[in-house]
């Protein structure tokens, strides 16, 4: 057989046939978030949990009489799941969007993203209680078994049936939104909702309707993938974050954008795999790097006006709960004592994810950008550490430097790419980014894949102070996690800090009066990434281990969670999240899985009813009775007034 | 030096197919009042936006003091001097009203990167915080939020706030926009009183007050410049007149 490029042919054809397929799913699914971002503003990471939902609906379907027996149900096959799985799922997302998402559309975007990532950790940690984490095998249907021979390969007919209906689904969703009166009502309400509902159009219903038709895409493709992948809790978690990273390649400008960068990026991506096996799963956020330094708004995206910071709720300066004279020596002879109310282990962990959490409110509650990949840099801190302490024998304190130097590096060229675009675009970049390290810590050599580095060695701190003595270890980390919050609460009030504000609060203005305001939000973001690194560093040196687990987006949304339960943008806030956050994970640990459930719907109740967190609702209680007091003498004192 | 301070050439802005700057050679002479007017879609506070460079321009050219400014950032040309207003007051709503004159002030000093320092390096700044809070009338609102200050006051603080950067050209976007006949004299009065020390140019609606300030008046209508000239050319002006009937007139 000849061969082409130095590549068999089979080789060759079979990898861009999957890259095809897989860039045929990439289009349904990000045209599904590329139109519910359009329409309602919402970055709606709970997609992957869609889909997925679409592909166990139709392994439901057919195993009716295995999951009911007794009840005489019929097995029902692949092509009634085609028909009643997409409106079954579209039908859930319309529950979703009535239930949950209208509730948040007036607030920040931010809170559409996070309240999403909740339902999605929510619907795929309850099918993982129930399913566990292995996959369902869903056979190829009858009518479609069996495969052409082209001579050079084998092409299966199923593979040719997908091709063909998602370009049909494809193409006209596209036709149905450019070419249609009803598409022009759409695109009308994208652009200016309040006008549209002067035409007399029922707009929340019409955003219902929305959702549910990119839900039902999702569910769509889900059972269309239910034959070629396995059918598993995790398969739409790994997808959700390409989609986003194709979403940012495309640009939300059109719908043809979608379509064409999902096929597009699929088909790159198998060929990476041919040339470049190892770089074959980093291929699509390669490109979204690329784009993002040559063409910031995306290959298809108009230029979008900027949008402003994110505004989150805004903790009271002048509350008691955010002088940090009276907060630090607390924290400080709080700490002293934790270790003898808890075990010390679990108290510096809370230390550890307490200063990570900082870290992360530093960018999110004061800067006001939705970082997604704050992992990233704590992992990066982690591996960095145990490495150096492990492998090149260094000190502890060398070591925890080299990390947070890694970590701060990473913060640099990261903030660097997405500072490049605002609002969801940031969290989608952030996300896709830290994925990037995932995927190059489970291939690389020194991070030994899923083991990760173990049997960190602790060693003597400036050669004094042996680490493996537990209270010594715990001391060592209360004095980081102090200097940490110090340089927090000192840079939040230093004249750099005010220019954050003065951002946070108008932009433009800021812009006006000379500032350059991303070179302040970079700066912002690499110093958060740095402190990130140093509760990584810190954790791999307590813990003694560097894992995927540092790296994973879990460990982000820990973070966010943290910040968000605690208080996003309140000094004290990260530290009561986290906390709670650990504490709750210690109690659900013997749960398992269920844990995941826990903390979606952590994230739910949170975005939809404490969204100023725990230390945000005191502030706010406090300042408005120390206000009716200072009304009420007021009063007394000049009954005129 | 050359006697004009800002000058456009060829300026055309296009907004997907809609052309809203046409063809726009505008030249502000140095120390002068220059107000830009217009029926409501004449461009102007595109030009406005474009000669701060809060747009780029699809086509054309700016010079300020003689060096283009084209492709420049537009907190690099305010850094150079030209700092400008905005229709909807810009203040910093979460901010005391010390405090937003104090980041403008703080800008040239160069401390607004450091992050180790607490913001009492910044307190030689409060003299001048006070003399501008003075010059507008506003000392005794120092330490209110900006956010709840009557909407007359935030038009002041954001004057004030252009005015600490002591700019050599002040763009001013509508600053009579929304205010009442009192707001109205005191702005006219600061901006008379700023105008021996720097050069001017606004977007305004409100013609009696473009009668009182401005030595120059440039009508834009359909992202074209129609007439230039003082206030009585202008006005006796029939292509004005014409563009203006039926227009928005006060």
């Amino acid at each position: 057989m000849t061969e082409l490029l130095g590549i068999p042919p089979v080789l060759l054809f079979g990898q861009l046939l999957i890259g095809l397929i897989n860039g045929l799913f990439y289009a349904l699914m990000s045209m599904g978030v590329a139109i519910i971002f359009g329409m309602l503003r919402i970055g709606n990471f709970v997609h992957g949990a869609q889909y997925m939902l679409g592909a166990f609906g139709a392994w439901f379907l057919i195993s009716l009489p295995d999951l009911f027996p007794g009840l005489g149900l019929p097995s029902l096959g692949y092509w009634w799941a085609l028909v009643l799985v997409p409106p079954a799922v579209a039908v859930i997302g319309a529950l979703m969007e009535r239930v949950f998402i209208r509730r948040v559309y007036n607030l920040e975007h931010a809170y559409g993203l996070l309240l999403t990532v909740g339902m999605a950790f929510v619907i795929e940690g309850l099918f993982n209680v129930k399913f566990g984490a292995a996959g369902q095998q869903y056979g190829v249907p009858d009518l479609l078994k069996g495969g052409v021979n082209l001579g050079f390969m084998f092409l299966p007919i199923y593979r040719i049936w997908v091709i063909v209906a998602a370009l049909v689904v494809c193409f006209g969703t596209w036709a149905v939104i450019e070419r249609t009166r009803l598409g022009a009502y759409l695109r009308a309400a994208t652009e200016n909702p309040d006008l549209v509902r002067t035409f007399g159009i029922n707009v929340p219903r019409m955003l219902m309707l929305t959702y549910a038709f990119g839900v039902g895409l999702a569910g769509l493709t889900g059972v269309m993938a239910a034959p070629i992948y396995q059918v598993s809790p995790q398969m739409g978690q790994s997808i959700i974050i390409t989609i986003f990273a194709v979403v940012v390649i495309g640009g939300m400008g059109s719908i043809m954008g979608a379509i064409v960068s999902g096929i597009g990026l699929g088909v790159i991506e198998g060929l990476t795999k041919v040339f470049w096996p190892e770089a074959s799963s980093t291929a699509i956020f390669i490109c979204m790097a690329l784009v993002l330094i040559l063409r910031p708004q995306g290959l298809f995206g108009k230029e979008t006006s900027a949008h402003s910071g994110a505004d989150i709720t805004i903790a009271r300066r002048e509350s008691i709960l955010e002088n940090g004279r009276i907060w630090i020596p607390v924290l400080a002879i709080g700490g002293l004592l934790l270790p003898y109310l808890v075990y010390p282990v679990f108290a510096m962990k809370i230390l550890c994810f307490a200063l990570f959490a900082c870290a992360y409110n530093l960018i999110f509650g004061y800067v006001g950008l939705l970082a997604f990949g704050h992992a990233a840099f704590f992992g990066a801190s982690a591996y960095g550490t145990a490495h150096l302490a492990s492998v090149w024998g260094w000190s502890p304190e060398a070591s925890l430097l080299g990390g947070v130097v890694l970590a701060t590096g990473l913060g640099a060229l990261f903030g660097w790419l997405a500072i490049r675009r605002q609002g969801l675009y940031f969290a989608m970049i952030t996300l896709a980014l830290a994925q990037v390290l995932v995927f190059y810590a489970v291939q690389a050599n020194w991070t030994h894949g899923e083991d990760g580095i173990q049997s960190v060695p602790r060693g003597m701190l400036f050669g004094v102070f042996d680490l493996n003595d537990m209270m010594t270890m715990y001391f060592f980390v209360l004095a980081v996690f102090l200097i940490g919050f110090a340089f927090i609460y000192r840079l939040l009030r230093s004249p750099f800090g005010q220019v954050l504000r003065a951002i946070r609060d108008n932009e433009a203005r800021a812009t006006s009066l000379g500032y350059s305001t991303e070179r302040f939000k970079l700066i912002a973001f690499t110093l958060s990434a740095l402190l990130a690194g140093v509760a990584g560093g810190v954790k791999a040196l307590v813990f003694q281990i560097a894992s995927l687990a540092d790296l994973h987006f879990m460990t982000s949304a820990d973070a966010l969670l943290m910040t968000l339960i605690g208080g996003v943008g309140t000094i004290l806030g990260p530290v009561v999240g986290a906390a709670i956050v650990v504490t709750l994970q210690r109690e659900f640990a013997e749960f398992g899985a269920w844990v995941i459930v826990v903390q979606g719907a952590a994230f739910v109740l949170c975005v939809l009813f404490l969204r100023q967190g725990v230390v945000g609702t005191l502030e706010n209680w406090l300042g408005r009775r120390a206000e009716r007091a200072r009304e009420a003498g007021l009063s007394r004192r000049d009954p005129a007034e | 030096m050359t006697d004009t301070i800002i000058e456009t050439r060829g300026l055309v802005r296009r907004f997907s197919g809609f052309t809203a700057v046409d063809g726009v050679n505008l030249k502000i002479a140095r120390n002068s009042v220059h107000a830009l007017i217009g029926p409501n879609g004449a461009g102007k506070t595109t030009v406005f936006n474009l000669i701060s460079k809060f747009l780029a321009p699809s086509e054309g050219q700016i010079l300020f003091n003689g060096r283009d400014i084209t492709r420049t950032k537009p907190a690099e040309v305010a850094r150079q001097g030209m700092v400008r207003s905005f229709q909807i007051s810009a203040i910093f709503g979460r901010m005391t009203v010390a405090e937003n004159l104090r980041i403008a002030l703080q800008r040239p000093t160069g401390l607004s990167m450091n992050f180790l320092r607490g913001d009492t390096v910044l307190a030689g700044l409060d003299g001048r915080v006070d003399e501008l809070l003075d010059a507008v009338g506003m000392l005794d609102w120092r330490d209110r939020p900006a956010a709840g200050l009557p909407y007359g006051r935030k038009r002041a603080l954001e004057f004030a706030t252009t005015l600490a950067l002591d700019p050599e050209l002040m763009l001013l976007d509508e600053p009579m926009a929304g205010l009442g006949t009192e707001d109205i004299e005191r702005i006219t009065a600061l901006i008379a009183g700023e105008a021996q020390r720097r050069t001017i140019l606004m977007v305004e609606h409100n013609l009696s007050v473009v009668a009182e300030l401005a030595d120059r008046i440039t009508v834009l209508a359909r992202g074209n410049m129609l007439a230039e000239g003082n206030y009585a050319d202008i006005s006796a002006d029939e292509a004005v007149i014409e563009a203006y009937i039926g227009g928005d007139i006060d």
